[in-house]
């Protein structure tokens, strides 16, 4: 057996390929871990949840027989008419006086809310995971 | 006789990757992410992959982790180490063999790390069925990075090292 032990020449010291390779790696990973980030929030699951008050008073899943729905929230504190898209939700009429849920637009993720201080109404989209387990163990 | 020495200095070898195993498994690495480790024995793979040859790592690497499962009692984790051993043997043998113009001890031990964290990925899915775990790569292969390099680094010293030992006792094998 003779041995093989390789040109120490080139063990020296970091090659070019070896800076090229960790700077593709660095690259390639942090890329994807951004993309993961917003991967692992999209909930398959998604759903509005409209609050009076803080209490939940309405739940809707989002599905195709519920777009272009529009709900009217009716309180003791104020009307708000919300219309539900396609994965997203807005408030299209208020009675509030300065209006900012009406421009505040289109919510379509999970975790984003319109508030309407003045007739306590928050619209939150949640997700529920698919997976009820989500925890694994590994050893 | 020179197959005698030969299956001493593997044997000291895989006691060697043993002891790192096990060092290893004492401490973790703290501030990163659960599951990524130093990579210790690696390095014993490395080593013997240039020292020895291909099947002598594949065996050591083997070995290894047959007997760090007698020595921990974890039996599942004897399926990630097995796996990522001998994934990360082969991806380093490749290197190695065809690369080494390219890539230094420092690169092929890259290549291993990410290999082996690919391989224990690739098995905590199929064992748990749940290829969500896969977002935990990116986090594992910039670890791999570090804990690479430096193994890569100290190997590198090592084989310096037994080279010159070599030089003595060129008959030894």
């Amino acid at each position: 057996m003779v041995l093989t032990i390789g040109n120490f020449r080139r063990v020296k010291k970091l090659t070019k390929g070896d800076k090229i390779l960790i700077a593709i790696i660095v690259i390639v990973n942090v890329i994807s871990l951004f993309f993961i980030k917003n991967a692992a929030f999209n909930y398959d699951n998604k759903y509005v949840s409209i609050q009076v008050d803080g209490e939940e008073i309405k739940k809707i899943i989002f599905d195709s027989s519920v777009v272009g729905k529009q709900i009217p929230i009716e309180t003791e504190y104020g009307y708000n008419l919300i219309e539900i898209g396609d994965g997203k939700v807005r408030v299209i009429e208020a009675d509030c006086p300065d209006k900012l849920d009406v421009k505040q637009g289109y919510i379509s993720k999970v975790g984003e809310v319109i508030v309407c201080l003045p007739n306590k109404l928050v619209i939150e989209i949640k997700g529920a995971s698919s997976e009820t387990d989500i925890d694994g163990l590994s050893r | 006789m020179k197959n005698i020495r030969r299956l001493i200095f593997l044997s000291l070898l895989v006691a060697i990757g043993l002891g790192l195993g096990l060092v290893e498994s004492m401490m973790p690495l703290p501030f990163i992410a659960p599951g990524a480790k130093l990579g210790l024995s690696n390095m014993v793979i490395l080593i013997t992959l240039i020292v020895f040859d291909f099947k002598d790592a594949l065996a050591v690497g083997i070995l290894k982790s047959l007997v760090l499962t007698l020595v921990t009692g974890s039996v599942t984790s004897l399926f990630y180490s097995l796996s990522g051993s001998v994934l990360s043997c082969l991806t380093m043998y490749i290197i190695y063999k065809y690369f080494s113009n390219t890539f230094s001890l420092i690169g092929v031990s890259i290549f291993g790390a990410m290999a082996h964290n690919f391989a224990q990925v690739l098995v905590a899915c199929l064992m748990m069925n749940n290829f969500r775990i896969f977002s935990y790569l990116p986090v594992l292969q910039l670890t791999s990075l570090f804990t690479g390099y430096f193994v890569g680094l100290t190997s590198k010293f090592a084989v310096n090292n037994l080279k010159k030992s070599f030089d003595k006792i060129n008959i030894l094998l």
